[in-house]
């Protein structure tokens, strides 16, 4: 037999063991306040009957069993709270208050009873009162019970322990009570929560926890389940763009290099023409679809490593410099202005070679759309908030405000540069260099428009403040 | 030369034999990474290539145990595989060069020769000469016919290690590893350029030009 849910849930299992740990905690409780109060009370009692028949003892020895007997009447029918026996050696009623001991059976020996009295009150009922007793045997054989009505504060104990029998049944039930609110709340927390999860593995990556607005875990593991999602959603997303883009990306130089391998076997086959001419285009065409596939693979690994491998600590001026005296000659022939700004003294930590690679790549484009007369300026600086930044400014014609954030992403070439070598994965390579290094690439225009040149462009490579 | 070529790829294997033969080198060849280990301890080889990732004993288990035994014939690593750990990996492994694949033949042969090469020039040079070229690498300075020739850091990192492999093709590729140490293809030619400026230092107002551009393959600096 399966329990209903809600008896499986893990809050509810919690309350229940709660309840047990109080349920133990208050049984010590009752216990000890039984004992202190109840025990504290019949110790009274049996000291003040213990005094009593000591006193009447005293009488006996003092004066003989008429003094005694004397002094029973006397005392029972003062405002003394003791009740008195006076029985013969053979258990013959003598005199007293009660009729006759509540003890069935009497060694000799000092023995002590518990009893209870019959009252009663002012309208007629019978009322029980608990009663201790101590019978002894005088010393001329006659029997002396001595007994006190344990009264008033014991009454009082019993009430105070049945209130918290009371108490402590009703937090019980008001704690399962609980237990199942609170349960069934939480699991429909968790219950929405595994909605989610469930659906995501169904194949729905738009399904989203909910957030309440509370504030509380459930919230927050709704809200990272959320953001979980979201980037995944985004890198399928990426996966599927990458999917299409590299399709078409290779497949037209793949397509272009068979109608060249084709053309040349027909010429040849025909015993016509020259085929070096198509075997150099086809070896140029391999390159093409290497080099995309290269840069595809590179971006593929970075994003799925989620971080950038081997890092290290280092100087950015020092790669830049490094980078910039590889390209510095190529501008100079291609008659661009080129100057470099590096802040010393900085540290950056990460893979000294992606990011080599990520700086020659911006380099790269600047010198790919920097007219001859432009300029490109090469920075590294410290921003105020800390991070470090590689900056390369050029007087190209730059990219409108509108296709700027598009240019990152993977294959996209703006139609005015698709006669321009190159994959198209430059800036993408880059943007994935610094998402994998906690950072990110900014662009922006460039110095503005000066006669044929211009507005420019403006690339930053944003890498987190090290340590 | 006597070159070991170990790869399991039949049809590659063929095709490297057919080019290093055609370049007068003689190859053996090997299947696989056991073969491979009886051919190397049974021949005297000048360089061997071997793939990586090969069945019953791969690439680097291989050069790792050659290189236990005490072998140290130069190791050019061919693989699929061109992560940067992966190259580390291999030439921690007792590799000497590695080229991922697919490769331009004119690149495998010049990593081989340049490799041979290596081997026949172990010893340390402090005078560099080719032809009436001169390099001291005590003083960091160039001649070429006693006239001095005036060149940056990194155009005479790039004119040693064109002398050292004089009478060889170096392409591209290997300048940007060897003398620049990036693993990476810039998009435009950026070494071309260098190239170029060092050739009109050291063969501008000289008779004969050294620095030759070897079409398809790189470059080659001839006495």
């Amino acid at each position: 037999m399966r329990l209903p849910r809600i008896f499986r849930t893990t809050p509810f299992r919690l309350t229940l063991l709660f309840l047990a740990l109080f349920a133990a905690a208050a049984s010590a409780f009752l216990a000890y306040i039984y004992i202190a109060t109840a025990g504290e009370a019949t110790r009274r009692t049996d000291r003040d009957i213990t005094r009593e028949m000591s006193s009447l003892k005293g009488a006996y020895s003092r004066a003989g069993v008429d003094a005694l007997n004397q002094s029973l009447i006397e005392r029972a029918a003062s405002e003394r709270p003791f009740l008195y026996l006076l029985m013969s050696a053979d258990g013959k009623r003598i005199s007293g208050s009660i009729e006759e001991s509540p003890l069935d059976e009497f060694g000799g020996a000092p023995t002590w009873a518990s009893f209870q009295v019959t009252d009663f009150d002012v309208q007629g009922h019978e009322i029980k009162h608990p009663a201790r007793g101590l019978q002894e045997r005088l010393k001329g054989g006659e029997i002396l019970f001595v007994g006190a009505d344990v009264g008033e504060d014991e009454a009082y104990v019993v009430k105070i322990v049945r209130a918290l029998w009371g108490a402590g049944g009703l937090v019980i039930v008001l704690g399962l009570a609980g237990g199942v609110i609170v349960s069934r709340n939480v699991s429909r927390s968790m219950g929405e929560l595994n909605d989610v999860v469930a659906a995501v593995r169904n194949g729905d990556l738009q399904a989203r926890a909910p957030v309440r607005g509370a504030r509380d875990e459930f919230d927050e593991l709704s809200e990272g389940l959320n953001e979980m999602l979201d980037r995944l959603e985004r890198s399928m997303a990426g996966h599927r763009h990458a999917g299409d883009a590299i399709a078409h990306d290779l497949r037209s130089p793949l397509t272009r290099l068979r109608a060249r391998l084709e053309a040349a076997f027909l010429e040849v086959e025909a015993g016509r023409g020259d085929p070096t001419q198509a075997l150099a285009q086809a070896l140029d065409d391999t390159d093409g679809v290497l080099k995309t596939f290269a840069a595809v693979l590179a971006i593929a690994r970075l994003q799925a490593a989620g971080q950038a491998p081997d890092q290290a600590v280092f100087d950015p001026a020092e790669l830049a410099a490094d980078i910039a005296e590889l390209y510095e000659p190529l501008c100079e022939d291609k008659d661009i202005d080129f100057q470099a700004e590096l802040q010393r003294g900085l540290t950056v930590r990460g893979n000294r070679e992606f990011l080599a690679q990520a700086i020659a790549n911006i380099l790269d484009n600047a010198v790919k759309y920097t007219p001859a007369g432009g300029a490109i300026m090469l920075r590294v600086r410290r921003r105020s908030s800390g991070e470090v930044e590689w900056s390369v400014t050029d007087t190209g014609p730059g990219v409108p405000e509108t296709d700027r954030a598009r240019v990152v992403e993977r294959f996209v070439r703006l139609e005015n540069s698709r006669n321009e070598p190159g994959s198209g994965l430059g800036l993408s390579l880059v943007g994935a260099v610094a998402e994998a290094h906690g950072g990110r690439l900014e662009l922006d225009e460039g110095p503005g428009k000066v006669g044929e040149l211009g507005p420019g462009l403006r690339v930053a490579l944003i890498l987190p403040r090290a340590g | 030369m006597r070159i070991l070529i170990v790869e399991d790829d039949v049809e590659a294997a063929d095709a490297m034999e057919r080019g290093l033969s055609d370049g007068g080198h003689d190859c053996v060849r090997a299947a696989d990474g056991e073969e491979g280990l009886k051919a190397a301890n049974s021949g005297q080889f000048d360089v061997m290539i071997v793939d990586r990732m090969m069945p019953r004993m791969d690439g680097v288990t291989l050069v790792e145990t050659l290189r236990r035994q005490g072998d140290q014939t130069p190791v050019l690593f061919l693989s699929a595989l061109g992560e940067i750990n992966d190259r580390v990996e291999g030439l921690k492994a007792g590799g000497d060069d590695y080229l991922v694949k697919p490769y331009a033949f004119a690149e495998l042969i010049a990593r081989v020769e340049a490799l041979a090469r290596r081997r026949e020039t172990g010893s340390v040079q402090t005078l560099l000469r080719v032809g009436d070229l001169e390099m001291d690498l005590i003083a960091r300075t160039v001649h070429r016919q006693g006239k001095e020739i005036d060149l940056q850091p990194r155009e005479f990192q790039l004119l040693e290690f064109m002398m050292r492999h004089a009478g060889q093709s170096v392409t591209r590729t290997m300048l940007l590893e060897k003398v620049w140490e990036y693993h990476f293809d810039p998009q435009t030619n950026v070494i071309d350029v260098h190239v170029s400026r060092l050739r009109s230092k050291i063969d501008k107002g000289f008779d004969r030009p050294m620095l030759q551009t070897i079409r398809g393959a790189g470059y080659r600096l001839d006495a």
